[in-house]
């Protein structure tokens, strides 16, 4: 069974469409996460599944309740943890997760069991009487995600949950989304950062401009790269300059630049890379830095869209 | 149930608020307090009223032939001289307007009383503006208030006493009765004489002349303290007030809660968006009613203050609640952002507040009477009005009307704003 289906699924704000036609599914029990560059249409999305934005068109359900004809069952089966920090700052942490339980509609000694373990999942079980407040962004985050799992949902949502916060943090936060998914949840994950998917990933989905341009394991998605390498190249100057000429080089099939960076996918490196450096000389542009990497998520990005994907 | 959770938890932040208990219950404490410890702290009718520094320069002189023994500005001069009045009263004499001002300005006197040169003969040839000039420090109230009010009731017993003079000679001319010119003098002599008796009666304690400020009404009880009476009235007014304040602020927590993204996720569990809306209703209603209740009490024991019979009380209550909860949910709907919020509590509490008449309770006629027809339009007005009535002690019968009026128009602006809401939210 699907635990979410998402159907031809339509946003438009005036002239504006956030969201084209997106369609994607998930399994029970799998993490499907929808990767893409900010602006890509992927909280858009996540808010009409969790009611937030009707659609302008298309459904989509969750654990086969549609969201638009059965939000309340659809919401029932349903955890989201949101971009932002959405707590209350000045009630402690197990002040806020009993409210959020009871908005759940749990109750009583149930209600106070599963405060408790969720302050275990979220380890801060020691800190559980302090002000949200008081707490450090990595905390909040933490407080963020638990609040969301308190009426054990079959498919929890989280939008981009690792921005912003210390390492520790973050992979406290993915072992806790592994963990969760082991213990039978269906996790929808939105990031930016490719590692992030790569990492959690049963399904991928990639988002750009509104549309999922590619869907698939991470394997799957690695092999629409082909036999293609991965170059980055540093300049000690700014990327565009060079651009439209290493673009017209024999064997570079995409090339970008981001950040002072460029990225070029190449067909065979060892051929390409001499004629970049001529290319650059003729230039007057001076190469600071190579680093030659097998076909990851952002190479497939590279490749579909012709644009880095970090940011 | 849900509903009675978003209010607890509603309740719980805004009682955690410092700024939020300070607005609610110790500013209109403070203030009050203020004002009562202005009046000497006083709480049982022993109390006394800080001494008034007045300064009186009294250029009237007895036109030629007249019938008066003495010029009329003495009167008024005796008034303040006078040993019923010492204990609250220190007058001196000031030779002329200039030197009264003088010293006024360098506040050896609160008050001057300026009677001109002309004032018996002009009030003799039934001149229709006779003067008297009070001129006050602008930072006292109470003080110049009961001695313009005395002077006031003074001019206006001369006024009385020449109609009676007058009254009496065309009567004794209709029965037939020849007038004894000679006698006039001694007339007026009695009728001075009653009226300065009467006067000192009625001013022998300051408490009685700020009393007279107070609009009389019937079913006034003769034993109230007229002190506790101010304070009631002054109470009644800072908490309407910041009762009206903490409906608006209390509702703002909508719009806190739509930046903290906690609305949003509110919207994204299995709760309607009109129990969440509820919530947050009733958590004003509550906060108000609350609020309310606290200051009546504390007003009570801190200054002595007689809310009045239950059954008003509660109307009274009762309308309050409705209508400040009602206004605040109207202005908060139209609001886009907390920060718009500030300057609307701020500056539109503030206006209507004056407008309906809150920070001059004591002083009926200290606004024009177009305002006053104005503060019929405010819900404030109408809920000073119904405290008024209840402190006065009429009847819960008579203020079916005001009780009426303040839950209509709560309704009224809760229905609009609350749709509003709907809308917005939707």
């Amino acid at each position: 069974m699907n635990a979410i289906e998402v159907e031809k699924l339509k946003k438009s704000f005036g002239d504006f469409q956030a969201v084209q036609n997106a369609s994607f599914n998930a399994d029970s029990g799998e993490i499907l996460s929808l990767l893409g560059p900010n602006g890509a249409g992927k909280s858009t999305t996540i808010s009409m599944l969790s009611g937030l934005l009707a659609p302008t068109n298309g459904d989509a359900s969750i654990m086969g309740h549609s969201v638009t004809k059965e939000p309340k069952a659809a919401k029932k089966s349903l955890g989201v943890v949101p971009q932002d920090i959405a707590l209350y700052p000045d009630l402690s942490a197990r002040e806020n997760l009993i409210f959020w339980g009871k908005m759940y509609g749990l109750r009583g000694a149930a209600l106070k069991t599963r405060v408790d373990e969720v302050l275990d999942i979220i380890g801060l079980a020691d800190r559980q009487k302090d002000y949200i407040g008081k707490f450090s962004g990595g905390m909040k985050r933490r407080v963020n995600i638990g609040a969301a799992l308190l009426h054990k949902p079959a498919v929890i949502i989280m939008d981009e949950p690792t921005v912003g916060i210390d390492p520790q943090s973050r992979r406290h936060i993915l072992d806790n989304v592994k963990e969760l998914n082991r213990q039978g949840m269906t996790v929808l994950y939105t990031t930016h950062y490719m590692e992030e998917a790569a990492e959690l990933s049963d399904h991928i989905a990639i988002m750009d401009k509104g549309k999922i341009i590619a869907y698939g394991t991470h394997d799957e998605l690695i092999k629409m790269v082909g036999e293609q390498t991965r170059i980055d190249i540093t300049l000690n100057t700014e990327g565009e300059n060079i651009l439209p000429f290493w673009s017209k080089v024999e064997g570079v099939s995409k090339i970008d630049s981001l950040d002072g960076k460029v990225t070029a996918l190449v067909d065979d490196s060892n051929r390409v890379l001499p004629r970049l450096f001529d290319a650059a000389s003729k230039a007057n542009v001076r190469i600071t830095s190579v680093d030659i990497q097998e076909p990851n998520l952002e190479t497939v990005f590279l490749h579909l869209t012709g644009r880095a994907l970090r940011d | 149930m849900k509903i009675l959770d978003i209010a607890f938890k509603d309740l719980t932040r805004s009682f955690r608020s410092a700024f939020a208990i300070g607005m609610m219950v110790i500013a209109p404490l403070m203030l009050t307090g203020l004002i009562y410890f202005a009046f000497g702290g006083a709480s049982s009718g022993t109390s006394s009223m800080p001494a008034v520094k007045v300064g009186v320069v009294d250029l009237d002189v007895l036109p030629a032939n007249s019938p008066l023994a003495a010029p009329l500005g003495q009167n008024i001069r005796s008034m303040f001289f006078d040993d019923s009045v010492k204990s609250w009263i220190t007058a001196s004499d000031y030779s002329d307007e200039k030197s009264a001002r003088i010293a006024l300005d360098n506040q050896q006197i609160g008050v001057a009383v300026i009677i001109p040169q002309n004032f018996s003969e002009d009030f003799l040839n039934g001149k229709k503006d006779v003067q008297v000039l009070v001129i006050s420090d602008p930072t006292l109230s109470i003080g110049p208030a009961v001695v313009q009010n005395m002077v006031t009731m003074m001019v206006d017993g001369v006024s009385g006493g020449g109609i009676a003079l007058q009254t009496f000679m065309e009567r004794q001319q209709a029965n037939g009765i020849a007038i004894d010119q000679t006698q006039i003098p001694t007339w007026i002599a009695h009728y001075t004489a009653w009226y300065a008796d009467f006067q000192r009666n009625l001013f022998h304690h300051p408490d009685q002349a700020a009393f007279v400020m107070v609009a009389p009404s019937a079913g006034e009880s003769e034993t109230a303290n007229p002190i506790q009476k101010i304070m009631g009235l002054t109470m009644a007014g800072q908490m309407i007030f910041f009762a009206f304040f903490t409906g608006a602020y209390s509702m703002m927590s909508i719009l806190r809660e739509d930046e903290e993204g906690t609305l949003a996720r509110l919207f994204t569990t299995p709760t309607d968006r009109i129990s969440i809306l509820t919530g947050k209703f009733i958590a004003v209603f509550l906060t108000v009613i609350l609020q309310g209740s606290v200051l009546m009490v504390a007003g009570h024991y801190a200054f002595g203050i007689n809310w009045g019979e239950p059954v008003g009380v509660g109307l009274a209550l009762t309308g309050q609640v409705v209508a400040a909860t009602g206004l605040g949910v109207l202005l908060i709907a139209f609001v886009k952002n907390s920060r718009q919020g500030g300057p609307v509590l701020g500056g539109g509490l503030t206006a209507l507040g004056m407008l309906g008449g809150l920070f001059t309770a004591n002083i009926p006629n200290a606004m024009p009477a177009a305002f006053n027809m104005i503060a019929n339009f405010t819900p404030q007005g109408w809920v000073l009005k119904a405290w008024r009535m209840v402190m006065d002690g009429q009847s819960a019968g008579d203020l079916l009307v005001p009780f009426a009026v303040m839950v209509g128009m709560g309704i009224v602006m809760f229905i609009i704003g609350a749709t509003a809401f709907r809308k917005r939210f939707a």
